[in-house]
């Protein structure tokens, strides 16, 4: 919005003013908000993201990025060691190969109960997901009846984590289906080493084994 | 089965195996020592004692089984058997149940594999967290008195609300009662519906109580030939 509370016509401007909403608001901004800030049409507003976009080149400490269902502005990859400094962020601050699963099968399948997820897993995933709920990757997001399981979904801190767009912004889970000879495969290695584990139910595993093949 | 401890880790010393003798069990089992070629003479001898019994008649009833076993697996071998047991269906059906889980789940573990790489991209990158503050007016210090005011007046009570213009229809069933007689005093049979006439719920209702106080003490008789129709109130007597 300009100051003379009149429509923007200066590109410049409106890319000023962008730029200022973008540094200001801790939540990414989707399109629609920033035309409902300028008071501005999308074509012109999607002009001047792109005027920003251009100006936060790499020679920038900073990026605009489409982000978690918005745009935001964030700090770029070549500066993480002294951002992760300020934060007192530790180097390492790795996810499981077991989270990492565990995010898989709610980020598909959200939302989805603790009980739903052991099952898909084989193991028991109490433990995972109250570490992620800690960490804010997941969060609870209500009961499908009433008395029912409590469920959770992924954050938006889960989408920054893993620079998704948007919720669901995922490829389509087929591409990571098994080809027929792998599957076959799989089934062979069983027989090979004699597998005669019970499959009925795999709750009683624990949360440092994956419950994959 | 239980074969004592020390017979089963007695040093064996053969040709072809050089250790304890339960090693070498393990080892036959899983394939390691090949069995066409272990002499299983030499191992009972070796392991039985080879002039006399090395052990008290229990412990070496026990390792002839052993012995035999290894034995009876030997010949399977020889003819080509395979070493594991019959396949026992319920195992083949778990077996199946345990792939066709691992395949279903297998997508969901190369998707954690694919955040994985991800995530260290996003995870160079740090994002804004503080919020925009609300733009409050800040309270004065002079302003104390001024809330304590405002304050003062959610403890003063409501005034009572006034019910004064509300009318409370009363019904009284002497009355109501009086009414039936004299009615019943004229007439051979009163229809309810009548009676009633278009007086209110409260009205009937009474009307209805009034009536079965007469039907109690037997002044008057009561007839519905059907369920929810009209009811005849006919006096007593008659």
């Amino acid at each position: 919005m300009s100051d003379s509370g009149e429509m923007n016509d200066d590109p410049v401007q409106l890319a000023r003013e962008l730029e200022a909403v973008l540094f200001l608001s801790p939540d990414p901004l989707t399109l629609e908000d920033l035309c409902d800030l300028a008071e501005e049409a999308p074509g012109s507003v999607q002009r001047a993201l792109h005027q920003l976009e251009e100006r936060y080149g790499a020679a920038s400490g900073l990026e605009l990025a489409e982000v978690a269902g918005g745009y935001t502005l964030r700090t770029r990859d070549e500066v993480a060691l002294i951002c992760d400094r300020l934060r007192n962020r530790p180097a390492e601050d790795r996810l499981s190969p077991a989270a990492m699963e565990t995010l898989a099968v709610v980020a598909y399948l959200e939302p989805i109960t603790r009980r739903e997820i052991s099952r898909l897993r084989g193991v028991q995933v109490d433990g995972v997901v109250s570490s992620l709920v800690e960490r804010g990757m997941l969060e609870e997001s209500g009961r499908a009846d009433e008395g029912g399981a409590m469920r959770y979904s992924t954050t938006r801190a889960f989408q920054e984590r893993f620079n998704l767009k948007a919720s669901g912004d995922l490829p389509p889970l087929e591409r990571f289906e098994l080809t027929g000879p792998e599957a076959d495969s799989i089934r062979h290695r069983l027989a090979d080493t004699g597998h005669v584990a019970s499959a009925d139910d795999g709750d009683d595993g624990d949360d440092g084994d994956d419950g994959g093949a | 089965m239980t074969v004592e401890t020390t017979a089963l880790e007695q040093r064996l010393s053969l040709e072809l195996f050089e250790g304890p003798l339960d090693l070498l069990l393990t080892l036959i089992l899983r394939e390691e020592v090949d069995l066409l070629e272990l002499p299983v003479a030499e191992l009972a001898s070796a392991a039985l004692g080879e002039d006399e019994l090395k052990w008290e008649a229990d412990t070496a009833g026990e390792l002839i089984v052993l012995l035999a076993a290894t034995a009876e697996l030997k010949a399977r071998v020889m003819l080509g058997e395979q070493i594991d047991e019959e396949p026992d269906p319920d195992a083949m059906e778990a077996r199946e149940r345990l792939a066709a889980r691992l395949i279903a789940y297998a997508p969901f573990r190369r998707a954690g594999e694919w955040l994985g790489e991800r995530a260290e991209v996003g995870r160079k990158h740090h994002y804004r967290r503080a919020p925009i503050e609300d733009a409050v007016a800040p309270v004065q210090p002079g302003d104390v008195a001024e809330l304590a005011k405002v304050m003062t007046r959610l403890l003063i009570p409501p005034p009572q609300p006034a019910l004064g213009h509300l009318t409370i229809r009363r019904v009284s069933l002497p009355e109501v009662l009086t009414r039936l007689r004299n009615a019943l005093a004229t007439a051979k049979r009163i229809s309810f519906e009548r009676v009633v006439g278009d007086s209110g719920p409260l009205e009937e209702g009474m009307t209805l109580i009034a009536l079965l106080e007469l039907a109690r003490r037997g002044e008057a008789q009561l007839e519905q030939p059907e369920p929810f129709g009209d009811i005849a109130i006919v006096p007593a007597g008659t």
